[in-house]
């Protein structure tokens, strides 16, 4: 009954920050949208209302507590955008926050979608997809992503694809290549239609690109 | 890959009957030849034509968002992404090489890619991005910007 209580006790304590969140707590909104109903705020920091589909909670927790650059330019909202370049890196938190913030990250969701797989790619397809990432739909202009040599390559006025396997979620990422209108009015990269054999393949690939790859 | 090819050429064909159609269609109302089968199914799939195409503040804009990536804010092809590119993005203030490009050429580099008419495959295409009369009127753009014409 003790321990109980003390559970009881010390969960209301831990739910008092958290009653108006953490996210709250740390003024994310300033910077990113929360809330799908905002719009148009020209926020300067990547829209967040969609955390939950769109990245892995694991890689949330690491990147709150040791940020990496993956928009050196910038959120494309920014009015700032273009010119900017050698952004610093976001915010570090405690491992605790961070653990908290990607909780309520996780929670924030607008989208269902259709599961796909994300089984590891042939040598073979690998280079072929790998081929179309670069010169079919021109992506490299824009996102760094790793060459088949483990080398970063590529433009930087998108967010980084180097670690893109462990950042992201594979059903998130088909479906932004579907309906990216899902989740953004307006983005900066063109809209393509892929033919679903493609869409699955090119899945399979980005999540084939991660940090450790890098040589 | 074939598929895809085909299909391009298909459609490249049809473009350059509708932008030679187009040109014809300043001097008065469209002619009143009845299309065959195969160009109503197109022509139904596209937008509507310009008439004339004109750089207005939302060709400024369009070209601003996402051109000035590459290519840059004042066009020099010196965006945030162009020293990181295998090929550098076209500098689009320099008449030498635009003058040697046709409006059609030039259009068709925009909505199906540099590939598409020979150039480096670094220019994605646009074709489900930008309407098409967005496209003319950003090629209507890039001659404002280079203060040149097709020779």
């Amino acid at each position: 009954m003790k321990t109980l209580t003390t559970l009881i006790l010390s969960g209301l304590l831990l739910s008092t920050p958290a009653s108006a969140g953490v996210l709250e707590d740390k003024n994310c909104g300033s910077c990113h949208r929360l809330k799908a109903e905002e719009t148009e705020k020209g926020f300067t920091g990547p829209d967040l209302h969609y955390a939950g589909n769109k990245f892995q909670p694991e890689w949330l927790k690491h990147f709150l507590n040791n940020p990496e650059v993956i928009r050196p330019a910038g959120f494309v909202t920014d009015p700032g955008f273009l010119p900017k370049t050698d952004l610093p890196p976001h915010i570090s938190s405690s491992k605790e926050d961070a653990n908290a913030l990607a909780q309520e990250l996780m929670d924030l969701k607008i989208s269902a979608p259709t599961p796909v797989t994300s089984e590891p790619l042939s040598k073979g397809l690998r280079a072929r997809i790998k081929y179309q990432f670069e010169r079919t739909f021109g992506c490299i202009s824009c996102h760094q992503s790793l060459n088949l040599a483990g080398k970063i390559r590529g433009g930087i006025s998108g967010p980084s694809l180097v670690n893109a396997g462990n950042r992201l979620q594979a059903d998130w990422v088909a479906d932004w290549l579907k309906a990216p209108e899902t989740y953004t009015a307006k983005r900066r990269m063109p809209r393509y239609k892929m033919e679903p054999d493609t869409l699955d393949q090119f899945t399979r690939f980005l999540m084939t690109l991660k940090k450790e790859n890098i040589k | 890959m074939i598929i895809n090819r085909k299909f391009l050429l298909t459609r490249i064909i049809l473009l350059t009957t509708l932008v030679t159609a187009c040109g014809q269609s300043e001097q008065a109302t469209p002619a009143a030849k009845p299309p065959t089968q195969q160009e109503v199914a197109e022509v139904t799939q596209q937008t509507p034509q310009p008439k004339p195409v004109q750089v207005t503040e939302d060709t400024r804009q369009t070209y601003q968002w996402y051109c000035s990536q590459c290519h840059g804010i004042k066009g020099k092809g010196d965006g945030i992404n162009a020293k990181l590119l295998t090929v550098p993005p076209r500098n689009h203030t320099k008449a030498a090489y635009l003058e040697t490009r046709t409006d059609e050429q030039l259009f068709e580099a925009i909505k199906f890619g540099g590939l598409s008419v020979g150039r480096a495959p670094c220019m994605p295409a646009w074709e489900h991005t930008l309407e098409e009369d967005a496209i003319h009127s950003l090629v209507r753009y890039i001659r404002e910007l280079c203060d040149c014409e097709a020779l």
